[in-house]
């Protein structure tokens, strides 16, 4: 569902060009389960996001579910990423504000999806992740592996093809790591392409294919049969 | 619906949300689109009252009508002597429906606090003597009985003509007057007819005024007073008709002059009001000061939308992961465009509706302390209704451009 080809990037910073990806070529198929690894500053955020449309390639091509983002718009790529992805970043990134039944909903305001369906949904998802009895907490009043739990209600909220989680267990401490890692393991297992970038070797031993990134390249792609 | 945007409703429930959450600052933020509006509803209104006030006086002294008052107009200070003066005369008056032919009535006025008493019930007002052509001039008709004839004035007679409020006094509400016999200073007079009710205006209630002939007046309750005759505080003079006024006016004056052998530049002993300058000057100043407080007004709306402006600019910067996590989720440009400016216009409008609200009830008290009439123009109000959107709108652009520009990337690593 993933195609990228010798896809680069380069950051200008004033005078000087910091190429950053220097050519990745990058097959990843319908319900793969994908650990990126690599040291920090390798570029693996980078690369996740352009796959997840918030970044678009210096050069090169990206195939999504076969259809070609180098000539889509800011507002399609928006689309795409609110009806086809979800993310899971590591600082979980809800709104403070917001509950967290409103903080599930929010992707579903930008899908437009009617009033009366979206409390519904949110809730459904909340009730997957385990929370069904913190729809009214705010973030605040939440653990770290809470919260992380309803970002992962968010990113299924609108029945994604692809999760993409950032170090999604960068801020967590191992035992509610671990909780996260099984949500996405289940995902994985119901047809959901999830693709994690992560430093910890227990992380990346729960996926089911390995890709490391390194000085912009991606150096092997090992494949657990 | 177009690409990217979400309705109307949600856009406004997000902004709203938002600003409640921030309650305190939002409130801070539009107070001077309060203050701005507020004070604009305010002062329009009180500017109106007066204005309607004075018009209704100016229509009910008549537009081609004179008021000539005996004492002379001093310039640069306050003049209390007009009308207590005794410099005119009852033969001022005649000589003036004698000679000056754009005169169609002259009506000459002694004023005089008495007491009143019928049937143990005692009261006071003013005593107003004067002559038949009263009615004509005034335009003010009994409502019950007659006014006094010319033989009633010509022999002196003690009758009496009473106003509304005077009648209701007396003899309770609805009570028939007209035939019986009151006591004034103790004499006994006929009543021969009530009064229509004129109305209070200003600080001058028409009502609460009894008339007599102004020979029974000079005879009986003032004497005589004067060198020259019977003393008069002052005359209306009613022209032919109203483009009469301005002859009338010139007439009466040069008579008087001569009469009175003054030769300017000598001072007058008397002034001439001619109404409808005095309605349209004081009509220049009500509009010269709403034009000032409307631009003061214009001021602090100004003032309040770059208030806006500037919080709004604090608050996207503040807001930026926000705005990440948003475009992330699948928000576009003009959905967040759009919910920003939603806030600054909601802000503004909020901060309109309660300016309007508070502009209304100063106005409602100001009316009240100064005795006008209360007048809201619809038209003041939906100017500052779409005065406070067009504020919002304006303050809300630059700070919501930029938070539509924001690379989600980059507003994501933001911390
Ligand atoms: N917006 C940017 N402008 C300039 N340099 C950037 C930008 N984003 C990332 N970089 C640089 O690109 C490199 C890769 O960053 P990143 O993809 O975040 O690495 P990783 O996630 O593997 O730690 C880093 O050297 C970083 O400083
Ligand atoms: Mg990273």
């Amino acid at each position: 569902m993933i195609e990228l080809t010798a896809v680069t990037k380069t950051y200008r910073l004033g005078e000087m060009d910091v190429p950053v990806l220097k050519g990745i070529d990058l097959t990843i198929n319908q319900g793969e389960y994908v650990a990126i690894v690599g040291v920090s500053g390798s570029g693996k955020s980078t690369l996740m996001n352009i796959i997840g449309c918030l970044d678009r390639p210096t050069s090169g091509r990206y195939v999504l579910e076969g259809r070609d983002l180098t000539t889509l718009d800011d507002d399609d790529l928006a689309y795409i990423r609110n009806q086809r992805i979800g993310f899971v970043f590591q600082q979980f990134n809800l709104l403070a504000r917001s509950t967290a039944l409103e903080n599930v909903m929010l992707p579903m305001v930008y899908a437009n999806v009617p009033k009366s369906e979206r409390q519904e949904r949110a809730v459904q998802a909340l009730t997957k992740v385990g929370l069904a009895d913190r729809l009214t907490n705010r973030p605040s009043q939440l653990s770290g592996g809470q919260q992380q739990r309803v970002a992962i209600a968010r990113a299924l909220v609108n029945r994604p093809a692809l999760v993409l989680a950032d170090e999604p267990t960068g801020a967590l401490d191992t035992r509610t790591s671990q909780e996260v890692m099984a949500l996405l393991t289940e995902l994985n297992q119901q047809g959901i392409t999830i693709i994690i970038v992560t430093h910890e070797p227990e992380v990346a031993a729960q996926t089911r294919r390995l890709i490391r990134v390194q000085d912009g390249l991606m150096v092997d792609a090992l494949s657990k049969v | 619906m177009s690409k990217g945007s979400i309705p109307f409703l949600e856009t406004l429930s997000m902004a709203v949300e938002s600003l409640w959450s921030n309650r305190l600052r939002t409130g801070l933020t539009m107070l001077g689109v309060v203050i701005g509006i507020a004070s604009v509803i305010a002062i329009t209104a009180v500017g109106q009252g007066v204005q309607k006030a004075t018009e209704q006086q100016f229509q009910s002294l008549g537009t081609d009508v004179l008021l000539v008052l005996a004492g002379a107009a001093r310039t640069g200070n306050v003049n209390q002597a007009v009308g207590s003066a005794t410099t005119l005369t009852w033969d001022d008056a005649q000589a003036i429906q004698a000679q000056v032919l754009a005169a169609q009535g002259v009506t000459a006025f002694l004023l005089r606090p008495a007491q009143l008493v019928y049937q143990g019930v005692n009261t006071s007002t003013t005593v107003v003597g004067t002559d038949v052509a009263h009615p004509l001039v005034r335009s003010y008709q009994p409502e019950t009985g007659r006014f006094f004839t010319e033989n009633e004035v010509a022999g002196a007679e003690r009758v009496v003509v009473l106003g509304s409020k005077v009648a209701e006094r007396l003899f309770g509400p609805g009570g028939q007057g007209t035939g019986t016999k009151i006591r004034i200073q103790g004499e006994r007079y006929l009543v021969t007819g009530v009064m229509q009710t004129k109305g209070a205006l200003a600080n001058v209630d028409y009502d609460d005024r009894v008339f007599i002939p102004l020979s029974t007046m000079a005879a009986r309750l003032v004497g005589n007073n004067a060198l020259r005759g019977v003393a008069i505080n002052g005359l209306w003079v009613k022209a032919r008709n109203q483009s009469d006024l301005e002859a009338a006016q010139f007439q009466v004056t040069n008579l008087l002059r001569l009469r009175h052998d003054i030769y300017p530049p000598q001072e007058d002993d008397f002034t001439v009001t001619n109404q409808v300058d005095l309605v349209s000057t004081l009509g220049t100043v009500v509009g010269l000061f709403t034009v000032l407080v409307v631009a003061i007004g214009g001021i602090s709306l100004v003032v309040g939308g770059i208030g806006i402006a500037n919080i709004m600019l604090v608050s996207v910067v503040e807001r930026t992961r926000e705005i990440g996590v948003r475009k992330a989720l699948g928000a576009t440009r003009r959905a967040v465009l759009g919910q920003f400016l939603a806030e600054a216009v909601v802000v503004s409008l909020v901060g309109g509706v309660i300016g309007i609200g508070l502009g209304i009830m100063i106005a409602l008290g100001a009316a009240t302390g100064l005795k006008l009439p209360f007048v809201i123009s619809p038209t003041a109000v939906v100017v500052a209704f779409v005065l406070s959107v067009v504020v919002g709108l304006l303050a809300g652009v630059i700070p919501a451009r930029n938070a539509a520009r924001l690379d989600p990337i980059v507003a994501l690593r933001s911390d």
